[in-house]
């Protein structure tokens, strides 16, 4: 893919730390990730407006994936890459054959809006998508 | 009291609840008769008739110890106890109407669900959910006025520690008020909305046509966003058409940032939820 997003995987060249949580793909769990999502945005000194955007972020992207694959017996996964002044939030979800989100809708230009960058992949039948937030200016 | 009442009111739910003092219905007859008995001269009685006012009278009468245990849960968390006792009374009300005695379970079993939920959604049309203790709501108010003030310092939103030093409160403080702002509920919000509306006069004009143009499912989402309020729909737009951030759209829209977060949250939700049916 394209978008800066997809070489962070690769590993950026500020990154810090990683945090990973394994959650059941279940939408009852996502308040943990939410609470996870502000917690760490907020150790990168990013700003109220744009902590609340990546933990909507976050809601819309686990949304899309839960979409397709909603089930307590599998996991759903999501790994905070934090760098200086980014985070990158990976969340993905094994669902029976899950299709690419569309890069058209509404529901990606919101994630775009409040992410900034957005990828999606699917491999076998792994659906993920992340999310690269980059802190605005220097407080 | 004859045994069959007694198990109709389990004794654990009397426990404590001796102290209500309301006066007993002017009913003639029915003291002496068991709840099972009254329950089912109710359902034989034709509705609205003053026999029929008596023996509900009568059995609301005798459950009200019911509705006082299980107030007692909702003790301390910001109102009266008289008021939540009165908004249960109406659940038990409900529970008398529509309980069905020959389903054969017990009335305190069918009408403790029902006296909850009145008291929860009580507690959730007041603004606050359940469970949100008075330290945070403080906190809530002071962090959201903080926010304000530094947008209004900064030109740009707040970050967690100029928040915390702001409002004298540790990061984490900072952190679980926001977090518990999204817990706040509908109907308040709604309320601070219809007054925020008076203030509020966008400048940043919208044009909705043009915004959805590029929008492979435009045509679901125009009919969802003509279902939201006229402030939910001006929020949505500004954030993901205008491109403005939410500080920047609370200042506009005169309402705080943290509402503004809510409120987005809420809407993509519904908004969600509508295309997702749509399809």
């Amino acid at each position: 893919m394209s978008t800066p997003a997809s070489t962070s995987a690769n590993g950026h060249p500020a990154h810090l730390d990683t945090v990973v949580l394994t959650l059941p793909a279940s939408s009852a769990y996502l308040s943990v990730l939410r609470t996870a999502t502000a917690g760490l945005a907020a150790r990168l000194q990013f700003t109220l407006d744009e902590i609340e955007d990546l933990r909507i972020a976050v809601d819309e992207a686990c949304a899309m994936l839960l979409a397709d694959g909603e089930s307590e017996e599998h996991d759903l996964t999501c790994r905070f890459e934090l760098a200086t002044d980014l985070i990158t939030v990976t969340v993905s979800v094994s669902a029976g054959s899950p299709s690419l989100p569309s890069r058209d809708t509404f529901a990606w230009q919101v994630l775009t809006a409040l992410a900034g960058a957005v990828d999606a992949s699917v491999v076998d039948d792994q659906l993920t998508i992340q999310l690269t937030k980059r802190r605005g200016r220097a407080p | 009291m004859t045994p069959r009442e007694g198990a109709a009111l389990r004794p654990q739910n009397v426990h404590g609840a001796r102290r209500a003092h309301i006066p007993r219905p002017a009913s003639g007859g029915e003291s002496t008769a068991s709840a099972h008995e009254l329950f089912d001269r109710l359902a034989a009685a034709d509705r609205g008739t003053p026999v029929w006012q008596a023996l509900r009278d009568e059995l609301v009468h005798r459950h009200l110890p019911l509705v006082h245990f299980l107030v007692r849960r909702f003790r301390g968390r910001g109102e009266p106890l008289d008021d939540l006792v009165q908004v249960a009374t109406i659940g038990l009300i409900k529970a008398v109407d529509r309980f069905d005695p020959q389903r054969g379970i017990e009335f305190s079993t069918y009408a403790t669900p029902t006296v909850v939920g009145e008291v929860k959604r009580h507690f959730r049309d007041r603004g606050w959910a359940i469970k949100v203790p008075r330290r945070l709501q403080e906190n809530m108010l002071v962090v959201s006025r903080a926010s304000a003030e530094l947008f209004g310092l900064l030109s740009r939103a707040p970050t967690i520690a100029e928040l915390a030093k702001k409002a004298a409160l540790t990061e984490e403080d900072v952190l679980e008020a926001i977090e518990s702002s999204h817990a706040y509920t509908t109907v308040s919000l709604d309320a601070e909305l219809d007054d925020a509306a008076a203030a509020a006069n966008p400048r940043h004009g919208v044009d909705t046509q043009a915004a959805l143009e590029s929008i492979e499912d435009r045509e679901s989402l125009r009919p969802l966003l003509g279902k939201l309020d006229e402030r939910e729909r001006q929020i949505i737009l500004l954030r993901f058409f205008a491109n403005m951030t939410q500080s920047e759209i609370a200042a506009e829209v005169g309402v705080s940032q943290m509402h503004i977060s809510r409120l987005l949250g809420r809407t993509l939700a519904r908004l969600r939820e509508g295309l997702g049916n749509g399809e």
